[in-house]
């Protein structure tokens, strides 16, 4: 039985955020321009360059993590990952096709055009999946992953015939906090702090979706209701954070499972904690994305799975005794 | 009370309930019983809100379901589902505080109370000992008694109970049922019971609700329903229900030899 009366995680939450404060200024020091403590805060490249890619990264980190974890008690499947609804796929065509018309010159040019397609292959795929105002979840994960197919069968397409923009595309699709700044962190912000909150709030009915949907709806929760708001606050959040950085796999699917395999299936434990888990691995990975092979860029879709894969597999490993 | 109007209910090809009319009075004890797939599960699931008749209207307390919310029929009915879902990681004790719920608010601990009332129904269903283990490691009888404390939790006047006592021994299902006839003798809940146990339900369900293809074949005092004539239509059964000592008991059950 546990102990306190509190399902909050006090305890982690504090020692996270503190990793997480630590590595956010800690990795502001290091890069192919390297800072001391004292010039770091007179520095424009901080300010302009480096500060607000690492806020970028800690908050799309987050928002994947909670999208996560959101997605895994919705859908009670542990495989679903943010993605799984074609989200990514959508967008990333959107962001081909922007690169192909040469969009890359203008500001958030791919950005809006990843986020408009992102959108657009949502709506599609709850259409096809809804019956009346129900939402049948099965139809929706195998829609998703079907249209998925679909749009990446499209962007081989588009770079086998125009291989001269294969590298940006192929950039793109696999995530970058390059080209980061402070507008973006204005757009994404908002968006990711109200997603975040809305999951919060729901917290406590995601344990309860979790023990069935009947179950839910006969301990008071208004499943639909709360399946319609989750979802589509966790999609606005994923396709944001998709438009502004490409698609960065594997935070989302991981970060929820290894606080699982810590704290146990109760939600109101993994939302707030992956806030911090899943920013302080974002930011980690985004770290060494940069500096790993500096000055070149390493995609950091690469390095999240690289990282976190290890990781992963050895909490499963541990956790095995238990079964 | 509970009332079920004219309810008619099918799924896609097939109706289940047809024109069923029955009232449920408050602080009765009923056995709902009927052959497999005649509408029982069904029954339950419509007067829980999980279903929506396609005509007719469920009432409860004089009210349709459809105008309570989830959280008002949460703390009315209490459901429990035949069959548990266990692909979830809660322990015992997190899936009985899960009953707690309609009684709490949004970003908002258990409280001591809470606790205390998960404790006392797990104590009641015999599940206290449980309380850490994962539904993977028990078995489907302390599993339906778990699902059992959690409706208890509930604290609700009214229990849906979907075959509480099929996956029990017989020492837990009398466990079970005592139980049950205790807070519906003290505390005055209106409990209705899918059963299958003919003399289980003789012995603990005053009322019974006999279905039959569709339809309600009898309503009203157990004993007098569960007579020679009923229990060959509706099970195709030979039985003959004798009184021991004043107790109503059906004896020497045998299937119905094939009518040339």
């Amino acid at each position: 039985m546990p102990k306190s009366h509190s399902s909050f995680p006090t305890v982690w939450l504090l020692l996270l955020a503190a990793a997480l404060a630590a590595a956010m200024l800690g990795c502001s020091m290091l890069g192919v321009v390297h800072f001391g403590w004292d010039e770091m805060w007179q520095s424009s490249i901080f300010w302009n360059l480096r500060a607000p890619r690492i806020v970028l990264s800690v908050l799309v980190g987050a928002a994947l993590s909670v999208c996560g974890a959101a997605y895994q008690s919705v859908f009670r499947n542990p495989l679903t990952d943010p993605y799984v609804l074609g989200i990514s796929s959508g967008a990333s065509v959107g962001a081909a096709v922007a690169i192909l018309l040469g969009l890359e010159a203008y500001m958030l040019g791919v950005g809006a055009c990843a986020l408009v397609t992102g959108l657009l292959t949502i709506v599609v795929i709850y259409r096809i999946a809804s019956i009346g105002n129900r939402m049948h979840t099965t139809t929706l994960l195998l829609t998703g992953v079907c249209i998925t197919f679909l749009m990446s069968a499209i962007i081989s397409f588009i770079m086998v015939l125009r291989q001269d923009k294969m590298d940006s595309i192929i950039f793109w699709t696999m995530g970058s906090f390059a080209s980061a700044s402070w507008t973006e962190v204005a757009i994404v912000a908002p968006v990711v702090a109200v997603g975040i909150g809305i999951v919060l709030y729901y917290a406590r009915d995601l344990n309860l979706l979790l023990a069935g949907s009947e179950t839910a709806r006969s301990l008071g929760v208004e499943v639909e209701r709360v399946k319609r708001v989750l979802l589509l606050s966790t999609t606005l959040m994923v396709a944001f954070c998709v438009a502004t950085c490409g698609v960065i796999g594997f935070v989302g699917l991981v970060v929820p499972h290894c606080l699982r395999l810590v704290l146990g299936p109760d939600n109101r434990r993994i939302v707030p904690c992956a806030i911090f888990a899943g920013g302080l691995f974002m930011l980690l990975c985004d770290t060494l994305a940069r500096t790993l092979l500096m000055p070149a860029e390493l995609p950091v879709g690469s390095l999240t799975a690289l990282a976190g894969a290890p990781l992963f597999i050895y909490l499963l490993y541990k956790n095995k005794k238990r079964y | 009370m509970i009332e079920l109007k004219n309810v008619t209910y099918g799924y896609t090809d097939k109706e289940v309930l047809h024109n069923v009319s029955v009232r449920f009075d408050t602080g009765g004890m009923y056995a709902i019983m009927g052959a497999n797939g005649c509408g029982k599960t069904t029954l339950l699931r419509l007067v829980a809100g999980l279903l929506s008749p396609h005509s007719g209207e469920v009432t409860v307390e004089g009210k349709s379901v459809k105008q309570y919310s989830a959280i008002q029929l949460a703390r009315r009915l209490a459901y429990v589902r035949q069959y548990p879902q266990t692909d979830f990681e809660f322990s015992a004790f997190e899936t009985v505080l899960m009953g707690r719920n309609p009684y709490q608010r949004r970003l908002q601990n258990e409280s001591q109370r809470d606790w205390d009332i998960v404790e006392q129904c797990m104590k009641q269903t015999n599940t206290w000992h449980l309380r850490l283990a994962k539904p993977n490691q028990m078995s489907g009888g302390e599993l339906q008694r778990v699902m059992l404390a959690r409706a208890l939790a509930q604290q609700t006047p009214v229990m849906l109970l979907d075959e509480p006592v099929s996956n029990l021994d017989i020492a837990h299902q009398f466990e079970i049922l005592e139980l049950l006839r205790t807070v519906n003798r003290e505390e005055q809940k209106t409990i209705l019971i899918v059963i299958h146990d003919l003399n289980m339900a003789l012995r603990y369900c005053p009322q019974l609700v006999l279905l039959h293809q569709g339809g309600i074949r009898y309503q009203g005092a157990t004993p007098q329903g569960l007579t020679t004539d009923n229990i060959r239509t509706v099970f195709n059964i030979q039985a003959n229900p004798i009184t021991i000592d004043g107790e109503a008991t059906v004896l020497r059950l045998e299937p119905q030899k094939a009518t040339p």
